[in-house]
């Protein structure tokens, strides 16, 4: 029984890498389309990842210490973005920050665009990867003993600097693990970003956008460029398999 | 006991289902085409709508499908060649024109040069898509530089963003421009404009695909794509 859903998901990634074209693979990396969506596709996911971490911080801080209805609530949007379809959140982005949008409009007469531009992938981007951020990182610090933290205050540290030396160090796997995990969502988004962001090669088009558009023109370069994708998941897991798969070491990020 | 089942026998066998893959300007027309079908063969026809050049990999992979529309010939002769299909049929033709959209730079639009301005935010579909296929063909032979900031998927996704008031401008068929009563559209000059011909074939193998193929050059099929735009081939 266990068999099925192991070949469930297993074959269609051995399938993929099976049909890799070796012998163009060089020619298919380097092709403008590949090597542009590449290129964009690493940036907007690195700016998307450290906004992550500059507004997730602080966020899943306030809903581990909060208890109340309001942290309840926030508590549940931040989630929505997870089991929501990207295609959603797209729509939703437009109608918030699209020409016509609620906030768009504004921004629009002070000249900001952001739809069918490269800032609006980072907030596609962006918004889809904060949750696994913020989960991550809340879930580290309900785990995490206040009472440290409350010693160094009680000894002359300001809030901030217990958080800084005290909290942050021993949380410091778990951001770095939501940091990797939001990066990898933010890597793979294509749903909200070809709704929200368009789709234009070295601007917009990013690896997961490349793929869907070269299927349909070369589908052996679509091959290629899944593959990268893969290749960088499976990186991801290696990279985490002690959180995931191991006993938790505390030395990870020393 | 018996009844029960013969009825519920009879109900299945009778109707059986005729699926076709069909190009994305074929959305709107889809409804009065498959009530035609299933008056004229009593089959249960099924349309599903996607990009023309995603249908030669679809078909490939065993997509359910007996018969494929694309949105221009070249789309077709792929699928052809790659001997999937067989029995082509032209159904109809189709043209390129603007829409535009209800904004300030929207109202302006009077001609397809407007477009290169870098004030109008325009959309074009992808050039892996017929209508992106036919916008290169025509701002080439015009020798005109558009800006598009998104090539779209499809011909309908290009038309959304208008729609939606993204976008100021796009390219779309003049079919799917009728479909859109709210949005303005500005027709391209004959001697530039490119037409494309749709065309229909059987997929390899399906013996249910010949009726609907005859069905389709039909004078009542060619009145109902009339209604919506389409041009007789």
């Amino acid at each position: 029984m266990a068999a099925v859903p192991a070949l469930l998901l297993g074959v269609p990634l051995c399938a993929l890498m099976w049909r890799l074209p070796w012998s163009n693979l060089g020619a298919a990396l380097s092709s403008d389309a590949a090597t542009s969506a590449l290129v964009l596709s690493l940036v907007t996911s690195l700016i998307a990842t450290a906004l992550c971490v500059v507004f997730g911080l602080p966020l899943a801080w306030a809903l581990a210490s909060g208890t109340g209805p309001t942290t309840r609530v926030v508590r549940a949007l931040c989630l929505l973005p997870i089991v929501l379809p990207p295609v959603v959140g797209g729509v939703a982005l437009l109608l918030a920050f699209g020409r016509q949008g609620i906030v768009g409009q504004w921004l629009a007469d002070v000249g900001v665009q952001l739809p069918f531009t490269t800032a609006g992938v980072v907030l596609a981007q962006t918004f889809v990867a904060l949750p696994f951020f913020v989960l991550s990182v809340e879930a580290a610090l309900r785990q995490l003993d206040v009472e440290y933290a409350d010693v160094a205050i009680v000894h002359g540290a300001s809030p901030f600097r217990a958080f800084v030396s005290v909290t942050l160090p021993s949380v410091g796997p778990a951001v770095l693990a939501g940091a990797v995990l939001a990066w990898a969502r933010a890597l793979g988004e294509f749903g909200a970003t070809v709704t929200f962001a368009g789709s234009l090669e070295g601007r917009t088009q990013t690896l997961p956008l490349a793929v869907y558009d070269l299927l349909e023109r070369d589908p052996a370069d679509a091959v290629v460029l899944s593959a990268v994708l893969v290749v960088v998941a499976v990186a991801v897991l290696v990279g985490l398999r002690d959180r995931w798969f191991g006993v938790f070491r505390s030395d990870v990020a020393t | 006991m018996a009844g029960i089942f013969i009825g519920v026998g009879c109900a299945g066998a009778d109707r059986s289902t005729v699926d076709i893959l069909a190009a994305s300007s074929y959305t709107d027309v889809a409804e009065p085409l498959e009530a035609l079908l299933e008056e004229e063969l009593g089959v249960d026809v099924e349309f599903s709508f996607g990009s023309s050049g995603s249908f030669l990999e679809q078909i490939r992979q065993g997509a359910p499908a007996s018969v494929v529309i694309t949105a221009d010939g070249a789309t077709m002769q792929r699928i052809s060649d790659a001997g999937l299909v067989d029995s082509v049929v032209s159904i109809a033709t189709n043209e390129l024109v603007i829409v535009a959209a209800d904004t300030a730079v929207g109202r302006g639009i009077e001609s397809v040069t407007d477009l290169s301005s870098s004030d109008v935010l325009v959309v074009l579909c992808a050039s892996s898509a017929p209508c992106g296929a036919a916008t290169d063909a025509l701002l080439e032979g015009i020798g005109l530089d558009v800006d598009a900031a998104s090539r779209e998927p499809n011909v309908r996704a290009t038309l959304t963003k208008v729609r939606l008031g993204e976008a100021d401008a796009a390219i779309v068929y003049r079919t799917d421009a009728l479909a859109s009563p709210g949005l303005r559209s500005v027709a391209i000059a004959q001697a530039d404009n490119v037409q494309v011909t749709s065309r229909a074939a059987a997929v390899v193998g399906r013996e249910d695909a010949v009726r609907v193929l005859e069905v389709l050059t039909e004078p009542a099929a060619m009145a109902v794509l009339a209604t919506a735009g389409f041009g007789s081939p």
